[in-house]
């Protein structure tokens, strides 16, 4: 069963709430602070309101509990069959840790089952040694807050050394990449198959503030052959505000990061005239600009 | 009945959480066709759980509400909340923590009738104890054995009841990390549920609303491993109160997906119409099981077969006949060879070949070209030749260009200006 109560957010909160009160009598306070970070909004009221009505019968209206131990619950077969699955991704290996024994489970789906068409083909190397020492030496990074001394070559084959403190993993699965984000001299990103070698230091990178800088761009989209849905599918994940302005046109403005203005570029022009850049201006000149290009490119050649 | 943010069924929350969150521009009246109070109830629900993600845009027409979701800064796919809202009565809560309580390890084995009298003494704290008789806590044990909770053993006449092992998980991160790039990946948010969350990871180009296929793609995994027939209702229309279409009958082979749009897609064998062709797992109302097909390992190789040849999912051309060949030539600076590469990484099916030190060719023989224009278009300002065996697409090419021209005004002074 994959939609079940047992998995859910009042299970959990219960759960909670109980492990809570078999250690200690519980007060509504600290009740509710338990339902607030275990389930919805408006979960708090109507849990509260199920236990001083007795309708749930674990937990009298004065904290106290008929359960005798700490709840736990094992694992469901999904769970397991889950847990069996992702246990054939080439990528499990860059954890170093033991996954439990499943292998009487059948998993839930086989590496054949699926096929990702789309992913670029320059992948990191999962299966390199060098690489998942890297990595897991940039994951104990992130886990201890400690910096890293690193040495990285870049695309154009330069050897570069500098001080690295990586906050979070960042991966792409269009790229199939793994970047290590915080602060650094050479910037804020570390494309872990880049690195040639990292070790912990209790160096201090230089206090650089290189966070993510938003930029909003705006379009005119025109639902032809599809495109309406086409465009807010592909643009699903950012941040971003839709208004419906004719019977087959929108206005659409989306948030992005001003690292990546390249590359929404050439996905705006993708929709070819089924989307029209309409701000800011800098953002349309560099539209205009490829088009100007085209043109020319056109012109100077050949058929089309 | 009065309103709860827990739901019974999942289908009618998954229309409305892809709206908000795909389009987000639709007014009230839009969605009230067949009922206003369902539309405000599936919104409250909405707002209770991603409370955070909700906006509130106001237009000529009404408020209208969409769900914002950055999904390089959540970490965790917010989403999975809505499969964790599964209604449930007062008596399977209080059921489920006093059995796990009884049979709190894996040792104790209890008859049906032991564990309710032990659950007897449990709610005799209460001042007006419920009373659950032998079926009702005989058909939740029985759940709980579905659900791989609980197991059962003869013993005698008798059987017993007893929790199964547990299984230490200490691979927080591992969840954190596949159960956002994995299929069926909120089965790894519920187990992340059960800890502690560590925050290591962030997903860049990362689509999400493949999280509200989650129960269709588990099914479609059923009958792939047990080489089953399957039905297929399809929605009609993607909007609130949807009728479904006509059922179909398939053969599940293979779950394509995307991760450029985040669609998701099963390649099935069409048992009507004789043919292979792809169903997107959103338009998937429900998939039932049917019987065993002998001809399952037949239809998946001709998938395989037919994949050296498939760009995206499409299996059929605009004619609805054969191949098409389609090719383009782009230009490179010396400093920009970074294109090459990227022709090289995006190639997918095709072949790239260097003309010359700035000039390379891609080529395909695939089964629909249409599938390519998009990507195609990202090279604009270098493609220096285009043409395809099927002259519509060379000439809808040609023709979108142009229009592109005329929408931002590029004229022949702006082709001097760049010079």
């Amino acid at each position: 069963m994959f939609f079940s109560e047992v998995y859910g957010v009042y299970f959990n909160a219960m759960a909670e709430i109980l492990r809570c009160a078999a250690d200690h009598p519980i007060d509504m306070a600290e009740m509710r602070k338990i339902i607030a970070g275990h389930a919805f909004g408006e979960s708090g009221v109507f849990i509260e309101q199920c236990i001083k009505d007795e309708k749930w019968q674990l937990m009298t209206a004065d904290g106290r509990t008929n359960i005798q131990h700490a709840p736990t619950m094992p694992l469901t077969l999904l769970e397991k069959r889950w847990l069996r699955a992702i246990q054939s991704d080439p990528r499990i290996n860059l954890f170093d840790v033991v996954m439990p024994d499943l292998s009487d489970i059948e998993p839930l789906f086989y590496p054949d089952d699926i096929l990702i068409f789309d992913k670029y083909s320059d992948g990191d190397p999962y299966e390199d040694e060098d690489y998942i020492r890297h990595f897991r030496m940039v994951l104990k990074a992130v886990r201890e807050k400690r910096p890293l001394k690193i040495c990285t070559l870049s695309r154009k084959g330069t050897v570069t050394k500098s001080v690295f403190l990586p906050a979070v993993i960042e991966y792409s699965e269009k790229d199939d990449k793994f970047r290590a984000v915080g602060t650094g001299k050479h910037g804020n990103t570390v494309n872990i198959a880049r690195i040639l070698s990292c070790k912990l230091t209790d160096e201090q990178p230089p206090d650089i503030k290189n966070s993510h800088t938003a930029r909003t761009v705006e379009f005119d989209l025109t639902n032809e052959r599809n495109a309406l849905e086409r465009v807010m599918m592909h643009f699903a994940h950012f941040e971003k505000q839709a208004v419906k302005t004719g019977d087959k046109t929108y206005h659409v403005s989306l948030c992005y990061d001003k690292d990546d203005e390249t590359e929404m570029v050439i996905r705006l022009l993708s929709f070819g005239p089924m989307v029209r850049v309409t701000a800011p201006e800098s953002f349309v000149a560099l539209i205009k600009q490829r088009l100007i290009r085209q043109k020319r490119c056109a012109e100077s050649n050949v058929h089309y | 009945m009065s309103y709860s943010e827990l739901i019974k069924n999942f289908d009618r929350i998954r229309e409305y959480m892809i709206e908000f969150y795909v389009y987000g521009f639709k007014s009230r009246e839009e969605y009230t066709q067949k009922s206003s109070r369902s539309y405000d109830d599936e919104r409250r629900r909405l707002e209770s759980w991603f409370g955070d993600y909700i906006r509130i845009n106001y237009t000529p027409d009404g408020k209208n509400f969409s769900l914002s979701i950055d999904s390089r800064s959540t970490g965790g796919c917010p989403l999975y909340a809505a499969w964790k809202a599964k209604s449930f009565t007062d008596g399977a809560i209080t059921l489920h923590f006093i059995i796990f309580d009884i049979l709190y390890s894996p040792e104790i084995k209890l008859s049906l009738k032991e564990i309710v009298d032990k659950i007897e003494d449990y709610t005799s704290l209460f001042s007006s104890p419920r009373t659950f008789d032998e079926s009702t806590v005989r058909k939740r044990l029985r759940e709980y054995i579905s659900l791989g909770l609980i197991r059962s053993e003869g013993r005698g006449r008798n059987i017993l009841f007893s929790r199964t092992e547990d299984t230490p998980l200490n691979c927080t991160d591992v969840l954190e990390f596949f159960s956002e790039v994995s299929p069926c990946g909120v089965v790894g948010s519920y187990l992340l549920d059960k800890t502690k969350r560590n925050d290591i990871f962030t997903f860049k180009h990362h689509y999400i609303t493949a999280a509200t296929d989650s129960e269709i793609i588990f099914r479609l995994f059923e009958a792939i491993h047990e080489h089953r027939c399957i039905t297929i209702e399809t929605f009609k229309m993607h909007k609130s109160g949807s009728d479904t279409a006509k059922p179909m009958k398939a053969v599940p082979l293979k779950i394509m997906m995307s991760v450029q749009n985040g669609r998701q897609y099963v390649m099935v064998y069409d048992l009507q119409r004789k043919v292979i062709v792809p169903v997107r797992t959103y338009n998937i109302a429900s998939v039932t099981g049917e019987e065993v097909c002998v001809e399952h390992e037949t239809y998946r190789s001709v998938l395989d077969g037919m994949l050296p040849h498939i760009w995206g999912v499409s299996t059929v051309n605009r004619a609805g006949t054969g191949m098409d060949h389609i090719e383009f030539t782009v230009r490179f600076s010396d400093g920009e060879q970074y294109i090459y590469e990227r022709l090289e990484r995006e190639k997918r099916c095709g072949t790239v070949t260097r003309l010359d030190d700035n000039t390379a060719l891609f080529s395909a023989d695939v089964f629909d070209a249409r599938e390519l224009v998009v990507w195609i278009r990202t090279f604009i300002c270098r493609i220096t030749s285009f043409s395809c065996s099927d002259s519509h697409i060379e000439e809808v090419f040609a023709e979108d260009l142009d229009r592109m021209y005329k929408m931002y005004g590029i004229t022949e002074e702006d082709e001097d200006v760049l010079q």
